[in-house]
């Protein structure tokens, strides 16, 4: 082989190879990144519209339902909207609730392949309510036993729905048992104590005018169950079996100014908790609180947030690696995410989602790909209320409890 | 210049290999089957002439080029972090093709025999293309909100372009074709997001700016993207020196946006941006300066015969 073809050879090799490793390194499209991370704002061009989201599941092709509540022209209280987006987050179909069926209330919930959450009509009385994936129409039941202000609700498998709504004539934050049916199976109140400015705040809570309670409720692993609301004129952690007159035992606040803005139970005692108090935030990513009572404890200072944050609190795994995330609102307008090692308490990192515009926490979930879906409200032009969701990859959320 | 864009990767995969042929069957096509040498016509020469007709039609030129461009864009699949119902409103974005200079610098080392060139032209080249999208809200009487987001990139790359050139005419001034390929590096890249609005729903009518947002968006392009490249230009024959007025238009064939980190810049995603998944074309014109490489002597001209 002479040196002419030598050079020829190695030319054409030269071209070839720098032809294949061009090839190898563009980018193309890939679906699976549409999915896996994305941010997306869902906006509508009239000037007056209003919507206030309120949780997010993801329904079983790989999209998401927000739930939301909307304000209504002439009335109080919020009407229901509801919005689908594909797996990728685009907007697919809404369904728009009328003004007889008012105040939506979390969790939105998936049982089989329908998704619940509470309401009530205009008379305050509480309803069940339920869409499918498809937003085919809304349905709602009825309740066995009438019960009025829905507050806040949860689900296991054994118990259905736990609700806590409150009953403004006894004057009592009311925690209930109810099936998918809309039967309650069990039911309990207990009094928020005498007088208006007790109830007060929770009236403005319901008609949006004044501060967003942090009403929560669930069960514990021990079987007891708890609920945060107004009891003895505090707002409280209360423990209860849901038959007693009394409270199993209660960790008061300070009226309206302190108490628990998120609690999630861990373990039999253990909670990851955030509590208010004049203001200020605190996290407690690993706090022993006795089903008897205690006294409210405090954990860090988060001087970042807002006063008195509306705070959700999530538990997630990745790899075996238990980890708790608290989303809540803070001071730069974003919503931020941050990230404690659930054995140890341990802070792991965090990370503020949002720009420019406010934006303000709803809930958040693990996704079936290992993400995290983060819904929350933005204020577009700094004014217009619009449904956001920040999708989280497994990997963004791996990097960020490493 | 070209047809259609074409967009499926296999059709995209079989342009770059046959501008590969080109580029073999073009650099060998200078000799005969076999690989046997020209044979050189015997007794038609002297020996001098014989040297300066090799020398004539063998040549490396190594140069300096540089100008300015034009880019645009062609959107393969459009991206919006603000969604709306498409019945309601749209949320595409409004491109300004060929509007905003870029510049670009390059280094050329070209292999010259009989009006052929083999040339690569490794290049620094800054591009720069915008987009706006436009929000409107409105509502009862006089309220209503117009705000438009202007999105400025700025993209830096190193493009690494290997081109055939077809010269033609006389000696002194040499017009030429050409025809390549690219393979292109990201350097270095920024957006800025401005905002202007009209505002009539505060009792007046109130027009305002904001920003720019200015970002590092490195991460939101691609590392590497490929093209063709087509054009001509024109050679001028001054002593050993060659000057050069040379066009170009780059005609790019993948993605040049990070699919992967599309959504990554919360400052960005923030203000309703997501880039789409776009090919970016540059029409870019240069004036360079090549000198020859090999015999380079006193008293000869390169290509000015005389």
């Amino acid at each position: 082989m002479n040196s002419t073809m030598l050079k020829k050879i190695l030319f054409s090799l030269t071209l070839t190879s720098a032809a294949f490793l061009v090839l190898r390194c563009t980018e193309e499209s890939n679906p699976k990144f549409d999915t896996e991370s994305f941010t997306h704002i869902y906006d509508d061009e009239d000037f007056n519209a209003s919507y206030l989201p309120i949780d997010i599941v993801q329904t079983p092709d790989g999209g998401y339902l927000v739930l939301c509540a909307q304000r209504l022209d002439g009335s109080n209280f919020t009407s229901i909207y509801i919005l689908k987006t594909d797996k990728a987050g685009k907007f697919v179909a809404e369904l728009k609730g009328s003004a007889e069926f008012l105040n939506p209330v979390g969790r939105f919930t998936q049982v089989d392949n329908t998704f619940y959450f509470f309401c009530m009509d205009q008379a305050t009385v509480t309803y069940l309510a339920s869409v499918d994936a498809e937003l085919t129409g809304l349905t709602t039941t009825p309740l066995s036993q009438q019960l009025t202000y829905p507050a806040v609700s949860a689900f296991n498998s054994t118990d259905g729905f736990i609700l806590e709504s409150f009953n403004s004539e006894a004057r009592e934050s009311v925690i209930s048992t109810v099936s998918t049916t809309g039967t309650v199976t069990r039911s309990k109140g207990y009094g928020i104590g005498v007088g208006d400015d007790v109830d007060e705040p929770i009236i403005n809570h319901f008609i949006r005018t004044g501060r967003k309670l942090p009403f929560q409720v669930g069960k514990l692993p021990s079987g007891q169950y708890f609920f945060t609301g107004f009891f003895n004129y505090t707002f409280s952690l209360v423990f209860t079996d849901i038959a007693a007159d009394d409270p199993l035992g209660t960790v008061s606040g300070t009226q309206d100014d302190a108490g628990y803005s998120a609690i999630l139970p861990l373990s039999e005692n253990k909670f990851a908790t955030a509590t208010f108090s004049f203001g200020d935030n605190y996290f407690m990513p690993n706090e022993t609180i006795p089903v008897a009572g205690d006294t409210m404890e405090f954990g860090f200072n988060l001087p970042e947030l807002v006063p008195n944050a509306n705070v959700k609190i999530h538990r997630a795994t990745i790899d075996t690696k238990n980890f708790i995330v608290y989303a809540s609102d803070t001071k730069t307008k974003q919503i931020g995410l941050f990230f404690y090692d659930e054995l140890t308490g341990e802070f792991l990192n965090s990370r503020y989602l949002g720009f420019s515009n406010p934006f303000e926490i709803a809930n958040l979930i693990t996704t079936a790909d290992g993400g995290l879906a983060v819904c929350g409200t933005t204020y577009l032009a700094g004014r217009f209320p619009r449904i956001c969701i920040f999708k989280l990859s497994k990997d963004e959320v791996t990097s960020a409890i490493k | 210049m070209w047809a259609a864009k074409i967009k499926n990767q296999p059709m995209k995969k079989l342009y770059l290999l046959l501008v590969c042929a080109v580029l073999v069957i073009s650099a060998t096509a200078q000799e005969k089957p076999g690989g046997k040498k020209r044979k050189k016509p015997s007794g038609a020469y002297n020996k001098q002439n014989n040297e300066n007709e090799k020398f004539l039609n063998k040549q490396w030129w190594l140069g300096l080029k540089g100008g300015i461009n034009l880019s645009n864009t062609t959107v393969l699949k459009s991206y919006s972090v603000i969604s709306r119902d498409e019945s309601t409103g749209t949320t595409d974005k409004k491109y300004e093709d060929f509007k905003q200079l870029g510049s670009q610098v390059s280094l050329e080392a070209s292999f010259y025999i009989s009006r052929f060139s083999l040339s690569f032209q490794p290049t620094y080249q800054h591009a720069v293309f915008s987009y706006s999208n436009k929000y409107e809200w409105t509502g009862t009487g006089t309220n209503n909100l117009t705000l438009t987001y202007n999105q400025e990139q700025k993209v830096e790359h190193l493009q690494l372009p290997f081109i055939i050139k077809y010269e033609f005419g006389g000696n002194k001034l040499r017009p030429y074709l050409q025809i390549g390929g690219y393979s292109a590096i990201l350097l270095n890249a920024v957006k800025a997001v401005t905002i202007t609005g009209v505002d009539n729903a505060s009792g007046g009518t109130n027009e305002f700016v904001d920003g720019p947002i200015t970002v590092g968006a490195d991460d939101l392009f691609a590392n590497s993207h490929w093209g063709l490249i087509g054009g001509g230009g024109v050679y001028y024959n001054v002593g050993n020196v060659r000057l050069n007025l040379d066009v170009m238009y780059k005609y790019g064939m993948s993605n040049i946006t990070s699919t992967e980190n599309r959504y990554s810049n919360d400052r960005l995603a923030g203000v309703g941006d997501a880039m789409d998944d776009l090919t970016l074309d540059n029409l870019a014109i240069n004036i360079g300066c090549l000198f020859p490489l090999r015999f380079l002597e006193n008293g000869f001209k390169s290509l000015d015969r005389k």
